[in-house]
């Protein structure tokens, strides 16, 4: 047992629904984030390319760049909150070890955010600094990514926050960790493509208003889905061997659920495969939801097998208060509900 | 002690949270307030089929959308992050107990930038009923928001019952949570008119200027006489010590009181200049203007409601550096070091004084003081003492600062990080052997009577002039002093040796040597020599004696002092010797 390791609070209810609304929100911030980096991606390629088309698609991306921002933090918060109850003491540790890069998130977002409403707002008077401006907030999005990605990994490394004796100044970056830059590029490569789909996926909207455009974006986005897959079954294949072999062996046989969710995820990607190649956006936009969770579920079997010399959830104590979980519960209804009708009539409701 | 400390003692975290708090909650409460201004002033265009007004309201929207959508959400995470970076413990804390709160309080904020967007994008293409009902959506889920918040801000300032029964909804529903919950409102209310005026500042016909801004004007005063009222229910109802703070009691409070009061005042006079006298001023400029006062208010406010808990960071759960009620009751006179986790070294020996009083500097004393920062910089306010000063106050601290914590660990560890601030940081000369007495019956009486509380230094200081009588008088007097000691009950020939002892502890001193030492040990953690030079000026010694008995009056929280007479005559002395040209 490490010392360093703080003693955990205890929680309201049993960590089951804790992690059950972790792995539930986890995705869909995922799923956005894609979303947010594949329409970052193919707006900048599209503004350098220049034609009056890809222009015109730039400005369609641009209009719902800053929508995507503002649901993927709204979406991180979540699986972020309840990481906290279950992790608390991981977390915030290693959250101070890094704590200047951490914290420059905050600034990093905010311009990023900021500069994607400058993108869509000035996108006509911007002109070439356009794309200037759309660089900077990806450049964003990728600091971000990469402190989180660091985060995540110096959570599950407790031996190494000795360095904190030395240094508490909270400039360390868990870069020694073999994992870090498959996981990273992971999430940006794999984010990526799956926002190409997005995009590809969108272009079936914007085809009601404009046909051709529609066509454009559906057909640019899917390239590059099927392009950046296949380059992330490679980075896949990196992380999968970057990790510890104590690690990896739970996908392969060491622990049965761990190995059915990646025989699963395998054939979701074959699937992915095939229903990408053959263009089809919503079959393959269900495939990859599916596939998604899977790779959560499997992400999650990684930091369970990090940390179990040193924790498992079992060990929480649970002070049981059930009452504030019924109002949770009631809310997220209540406000799925408003979500889903403001939705609707933003989507039926409105001349063009 | 629990946890890492992020360690920047020339910034202090503090600061940190402050720069990201204040103006998230500037921007925030206008999110809240601004929902209603929104929907109702788009009701009023509709209503009266103004065009005009109905073209406002989109374009205060977009302003609204990109100030409290962006900058407020953003840095609303921003808090979460920098609270969880500073007080990693308390965060903890607040998140494992109000988890579900939290995540009713995300629910919220989902709903709020969904019909944020809805109403921004579809302005003027939805239908009128439709749109109107997105923006009540808005301005209901960003009020619920605040509703959650608030509960869990106010727990911090007054926990209730939860202190002993864990109870969520106790927590949450606590002492204050209505007044401020009304006072919030009310003050969001306040902020959404005085934010308009920038919209309206952009507006280029004249009239329709002028109009909206009265009408904006109206919102702002309606809003600030609502507000009032509550502002004083909340402080109504605040415990003890926290009332007292507030009212003067802390220094550092007062002057965010006054602050508070200019501020006030200022946004009362924009108001009324905006709305009853000249709406037609308003510019881009006076629009801004408009908003530093309301800012300077907001930040009192958020700043007093933050400094009245102290000195706890959860009150009376936990204390500003992150260590329990229940940890400090276990930790009296046992080794702190040992049980900080993330401490460098466990154990303060002679040999390792300065880097353990580093250490311990780090994880108790850190969480409010800097190092040469602009927050409560420990420089200047131990500049006065010396080692065996620091070395007793720190053991005293309890009593002389009531929203400081208390010094944590053993007696070695007290003397450890008195080594690492006087000398460390002042260069001053450490020597423990100061601290060491001649042995003797007299010790023995003294280390099993008063050593708990007392270092030699405080005893010396005591005895300084003063005959064996007097001190035997006053060991039979010590609850006069302070209502924490009790009478010395031994026999009278232990009083003769106990005060013998102490006689020799005391070397004769000049008066103006020893009022220096009375100065130290009683003023120096509130008040530099300067601020006593300023105000003894024009008194005579016997004013300055005289006055020092009701000081009390200058400050509620100095009414405990309490001085012999030599002792005030002798700080009388060494203020005139000062104001004579001498150094002090």
């Amino acid at each position: 047992m490490i010392p360093l390791i703080p003693t955990p609070d205890t929680i309201p209810t049993h960590w089951g629904y804790f992690q059950f609304f972790l792995l539930l929100t986890f995705p869909l911030h995922l799923l956005f984030m894609n979303a947010l980096l594949g329409s970052s991606v193919i707006a900048i390629y599209m503004h350098l390319k220049g034609s009056t088309q890809s222009q015109g698609l730039a400005y369609e991306l641009a209009k719902v760049i800053p929508l995507l921002i503002a649901l993927t933090v709204n979406l991180g918060v979540a699986p972020f909150l309840f990481l906290q109850v279950l992790y608390g003491h991981f977390i915030y540790s290693s959250s101070v070890l890094m704590g200047m890069y951490w914290l420059m998130i905050i600034p990093v977002l905010l311009t990023a955010y900021y500069a994607a409403y400058l993108y869509d707002f000035k996108f006509s008077t911007l002109g070439r600094y356009g794309v200037v401006t759309l660089c900077c907030a990806f450049w964003g999005f990728l600091y971000i990514g990469f402190m989180l990605s660091n985060n995540m990994t110096l959570m599950l490394h407790p031996e190494t926050w000795e360095t904190y004796l030395k240094n508490s100044r909270g400039t360390f970056l868990n870069t020694a960790d073999v994992t870090l830059w498959p996981r990273y590029l992971h999430f940006m490569v794999g984010g990526t493509a799956v926002g190409g789909l997005f995009v590809s996926l969108y272009g079936r909207w914007i085809r009601r208003s404009d046909r051709l455009l529609g066509d454009y974006a559906s057909a640019v986005g899917m390239k590059l889905f099927l392009g950046l897959t296949i380059v992330q079954i490679a980075v896949g294949l990196w992380f999968l061997l970057a990790l510890p072999q104590a690690q990896r062996m739970l996908f392969m046989g060491g622990n049965n659920l761990a190995t059915i969710c990646f025989v699963v995820a395998l054939l979701l990607l074959a699937t992915l495969l095939v229903t990408a190649f053959k263009k089809k956006v919503y079959a393959s936009t269900t495939v990859l939801f599916g596939l998604v969770c899977t790779m959560v579920l499997m992400r999650d079997f990684v930091r369970g097998g990090y940390l179990q010399e040193h924790f498992t959830l079992e060990m929480l104590k649970v002070a049981p208060e059930y009452s504030p979980l019924i109002l949770f519960l009631v809310t997220l209804v209540v406000g799925l509900a408003l979500v889903a009708w403001m939705v609707r009539a933003a989507l039926t409701r409105c001349s063009d | 002690m629990n946890y890492p400390v992020w360690y920047l003692p020339e910034t202090g975290g503090g600061l940190l949270i402050a720069l990201i708090a204040i103006t998230h909650v500037f921007v925030s409460h206008f999110a809240v307030g601004g929902g209603l201004y929104l929907v109702l002033t788009e009701r009023k265009g509709l209503r009266e089929n103004n065009p005009d007004i109905l073209a406002f309201t989109k374009r205060h929207a977009k302003f609204f959308m990109l100030l409290t959508m962006v900058y407020g959400g953003i840095t609303g995470v921003g808090i979460w992050f920098i609270i969880s970076l500073v007080q990693p413990a308390a965060t903890s804390l607040l998140i494992h107990t109000f988890v579900y709160g939290w995540a009713a309080e995300w629910v919220w904020f989902l709903v709020e930038i969904t019909a944020l967007l809805v109403y921004y994008y579809t302005f003027g293409r939805m239908d009128n009923r439709t749109h109107q009902a997105v923006g009540w959506i808005y301005f209901i889920s960003a009020w619920l928001s605040l509703f959650l918040i608030n509960g869990i801000i106010d727990f911090m300032l007054t926990p209730g019952a939860w202190v002993n029964n864990h109870n969520f909804w106790s927590g949450f529903f606590n002492p204050s949570f209505w007044p401020a919950l009304f006072f919030r409102t009310f003050l969001s209310f306040m902020l959404a008119g005085l934010y308009a005026f920038v919209t309206c500042a952009f507006l280029k016909e004249q009239g329709f200027k002028a109009k909206m801004t009265r009408y904006s004007g109206q919102w702002a005063l309606g809003s600030l006489a609502l507000m009032l009222p509550c502002g004083y229910w909340y402080f109504s109802i605040l415990p003890e010590p926290a009332r007292a703070l507030v009212a003067g009691g802390s220094p550092t409070i007062r002057a965010a009181g006054e602050y508070a009061l200019y501020a006030l005042i200022a946004t009362l006079i924009l108001l009324l200049l905006l709305t009853v006298i000249r709406p037609a001023y308003n510019n881009k400029t006076v629009a801004i203007l408009a908003l530093v006062p309301a800012f300077l208010l907001m930040g009192a406010f958020e700043w007093t409601r933050e400094a009245a808990r102290r000195p706890f960071v959860l009150n009376q759960v936990m204390y500003s550096n992150g260590v329990t009620l229940a940890q400090a009751k276990e930790l009296q006179g046992e080794s702190f070091l040992a049980r900080a986790k993330w401490a460098t070294v466990h154990e303060a020996r002679d040999e390792n004084l300065t880097e353990a009083g580093a250490e311990i500097f780090k994880f108790q004393c850190y969480a409010c003081h800097t190092i040469g920062g602009l927050n409560n910089d420990i420089l200047p306010k131990t500049a006065t003492m010396d080692f065996p000063a620091l070395h007793g106050y720190l053991l005293n601290v309890i009593h002389k600062r009531p929203y400081m914590p208390p010094f944590l660990g053993n007696e070695q560890e007290a003397m450890a990080l008195a080594a690492y601030i006087a000398g460390e940081l002042h260069g001053k000369s450490v020597d423990p052997a100061l601290l060491v007495a001649p042995s003797g019956q007299g010790q023995q009486l003294y280390e099993q009577n008063c050593v708990g509380c007392h270092g030699l230094d405080i005893i010396q200081e005591w005895a300084a002039g003063q005959t064996l009588a007097e001190i035997v008088a006053g060991l039979e007097s010590l609850s006069a002093l302070n209502d924490m000691m009790e009478n010395f009950s031994g026999t009278t020939a232990e009083k003769e040796l106990l005060a013998g002892f102490f006689r020799s502890l005391a070397q004769p001193q000049s008066a103006v040597d020893m009022g220096r030492s009375v100065f130290e040990q009683n003023c120096t953690g509130c008040h530099g020599s300067d601020v006593i030079i300023a105000w003894a000026e024009g008194k005579s010694v016997s004013a300055i004696a005289e006055s020092l008995l009701t000081l009390g009056k200058l400050n509620p929280m100095m009414a405990g002092l309490s001085l012999h007479d030599d002792e005030r005559l002798a700080i009388a002395t060494w203020v005139l010797s000062g104001r004579k040209g001498e150094e002090l």
